[in-house]
């Protein structure tokens, strides 16, 4: 299967301090990879570099064909509307929008809108009947799916979980498991973050982060030190 | 078309999200606006105003034959017709008058032939004390000015009797007359009487008159005053018609430069509503940017928000603004000032940009870095 993302000696440095240290990996397309680590191991740089939200000190990535290392802020911003997919673990919605709003938000900035295919991206995450509520009306749990639909209007060629569930309690823990399990069966690519050990047994592959450094690959019955 | 109308679904959402804010930013943009509205207001009517009292204060305009001496410097009559013929509003006034040098008794005085109506337009501000003249062209009455009346020993109702070559004319003095002028040394007759009096029928010395408008409408009427009095010189008295302009000017500048205040202190209102609106806003705006948001898109909908509020703003306050412009209209000038819709698109485009000044802060808001807004921390 061909690589979505090639990350090649990827660095990033913020002064003194080595955020990132000659991190390489790939990921194919359709592939649910786990970004794991404890605090500082540098996962949110590599989850920002990948993202467009961030740029390396030194290094290559690639996504999509596409070389992100050196492009410029204007550069960045398409790339993030035409391939990327984020879902926070704050939800990061519009507090003055509602659901439906929400996601025509991406809409509006990838290109027009459409009001029926985004309510139709709520009511596959199973919010059909809250398309007009606002966030502070909807519980973590539907918050988060909503910005899953959000993530998922602009068909993106990757998406990014920034520990997705570390706000949720356990039964929406399960739902937004749910909902990932089958986005990965319908073949979308998708790079989580995570502290869980239960959301990092449930991807392809686990990449281990220790001081900035690729610690380890884990696959399915198979560890690679 | 879906994207525009987005633009404008956002925009509506954006200005009922931070009410309390926004309505701080409003109130600031519509009292400037209200004062800014009120002073244009009033400086259109007050102009007016100051321009038709001044011409109750003496004549700007005066209309004499040319300085050669004798019966040459004398103009004939019938250019009050000439004048008059011109049916010209701005000319408040038309007051011709005939001096004669005659004698009260052993005592020299100047006695000025005039028209009484005409007079009293010109310079409602002279004291008399005593009554006025009672008609235009009475034969019987006089009027003294207040030096003449002390030396000659006059008072309201005492008899003058006035001679000057072979004729002698007995009047009563109907007023007193203060002016600090030349004119408290002379005594005012009709113009009749004087030129019976002289035995120069039909002739005047000079025509004094009172023509409102700004000193560029005044140079225009005695354009035409001078093409109606052919062999007569039409002077406009420059310190009067300078010292109005001056008055009407300083008045303009004042007016202007509490407008520009005004703006300013409304912009600071805003100013500090809307940096604290950009705070609140920081996280919106780094989450827009992640999703692919371009900063001048993202910058559209805050600049149309403060731009929606600026025309807010400056149609509310331009209707404050009639209503105070008829207080201050009634109260400082005593004229009814009445609002003129010119003064709304302009009222509403200065608000507009005061408030497009005050959201520089929302503007900063395009340096937002995404990744650190929306680290969760």
């Amino acid at each position: 299967m061909a690589s979505l993302v090639q990350v090649e000696n990827l660095e990033k440095r913020f002064g003194e301090v080595r955020a990132l240290d000659r991190v390489s990996f790939a990921i194919d397309a359709g592939e649910w990879i786990a970004i794991m680590g404890p605090s500082g191991s540098g996962k949110t740089s590599l989850i920002n570099i990948l993202g467009g939200l961030d740029q390396p000190t030194s290094g290559r990535v690639v996504v999509d064909g596409q070389d992100i290392s050196h492009l410029s802020e204007r550069e960045l911003t398409r790339y993030r509307s035409e391939k990327i997919g984020f879902v926070f673990q704050q939800f990061h919605l519009v507090p003055y929008l509602t659901a439906v709003e929400n996601v025509m938000l991406a809409q509006y900035f990838h290109s027009i809108t459409d009001e029926k295919e985004a309510a139709e991206a709520l009511k596959r995450v199973g919010l059909g009947g809250r398309l007009d509520h606002v966030p502070a009306q909807l519980s973590g749990g539907e918050q988060q799916r909503v910005a899953i639909a959000r993530a998922l209007i602009n068909h993106p060629k990757l998406i990014l979980a920034d520990e997705p569930t570390g706000n949720l309690d356990e039964a929406n823990e399960a739902v937004i498991l749910e909902l990932l399990r089958e986005l990965h069966a319908a073949g979308h690519t998708i790079l989580v973050v995570t502290h869980s050990q239960a959301i990092g047994n449930l991807a392809d592959r686990r990449v281990e982060l220790e001081h900035g450094r690729l610690a380890r690959i884990h696959v399915p019955s198979v560890a690679k030190d | 078309m879906p994207t525009r109308s987005m633009f404008l679904r956002i925009l509506w959402k954006l200005l009922g999200a931070s009410r309390g804010r926004l309505a701080v930013a409003l109130i600031a943009l519509a009292s400037g606006a209200a004062v800014c509205s009120a002073l244009l207001n009033v400086n259109l009517d007050a102009e007016k105003k100051l321009t038709q009292e001044f011409r109750t204060f003496g004549a700007n305009v005066v209309i004499a034959p040319p300085p050669t001496g004798g019966d040459a410097a004398l103009a004939d009559a019938s250019v009050l017709d000439r004048i008059a013929a011109l049916h010209n509003s701005r000319i408040i006034a038309a007051t011709p008058f005939l001096y004669v040098a005659a004698n009260s008794g052993q005592q020299p005085v100047i006695m000025a032939g005039t028209s009484f109506d005409q007079l009293a337009k010109m310079n409602s501000w002279w004291k008399v004390q005593g009554n006025w003249v009672s008609s235009g062209d009475n034969r019987e009455q006089c009027l003294a000015g207040v030096a003449a009346a002390r030396q000659l020993g006059l008072a309201p109702g005492s008899r003058v009797e006035l001679r000057s070559g072979g004729h002698t004319i007995s009047m009563t003095v109907a007023g007193i007359v203060t002016t600090g002028g030349a004119e408290d040394s002379q005594i005012f007759t009709s113009l009749d009487v004087a030129q019976g009096l002289a035995g120069l029928p039909g002739k005047l010395s000079l025509v004094q008159l009172s023509i409102s408008g700004t000193p560029a409408e005044i140079e225009e009427v005695t354009r035409g005053l001078a093409g109606a009095s052919p062999g007569l010189e039409v002077h406009p008295v420059r310190q009067i018609a300078a010292a109005e302009g001056s008055i009407l000017g300083r008045i303009s500048e004042l007016i202007f430069w509490t407008i520009a205040l005004i703006l300013v202190l409304s912009m600071l209102g805003v100013l500090a509503s809307m940096a604290a609106l950009a705070m609140e806003r920081s996280r919106d705006v780094g989450l827009m940017k992640a999703l692919g948001g371009p900063v001048s898109r993202i910058m559209r909908l805050f600049l149309a928000e403060a731009g929606a509020l600026g025309v807010l703003g400056g149609t509310i306050g331009f209707f404050a603004g009639a209503v105070l412009a008829r207080w201050i209209g009634g109260r400082v000038f005593g004229v009814e000032v009445s609002p003129r819709l010119v003064i709304l698109p302009v009222t509403v485009a200065l608000t507009v940009l005061v408030a497009l000044a005050g959201a520089f802060p929302l503007r900063l808001l395009g340096r937002v870095r995404p990744a650190e807004i929306l680290r969760g921390e």
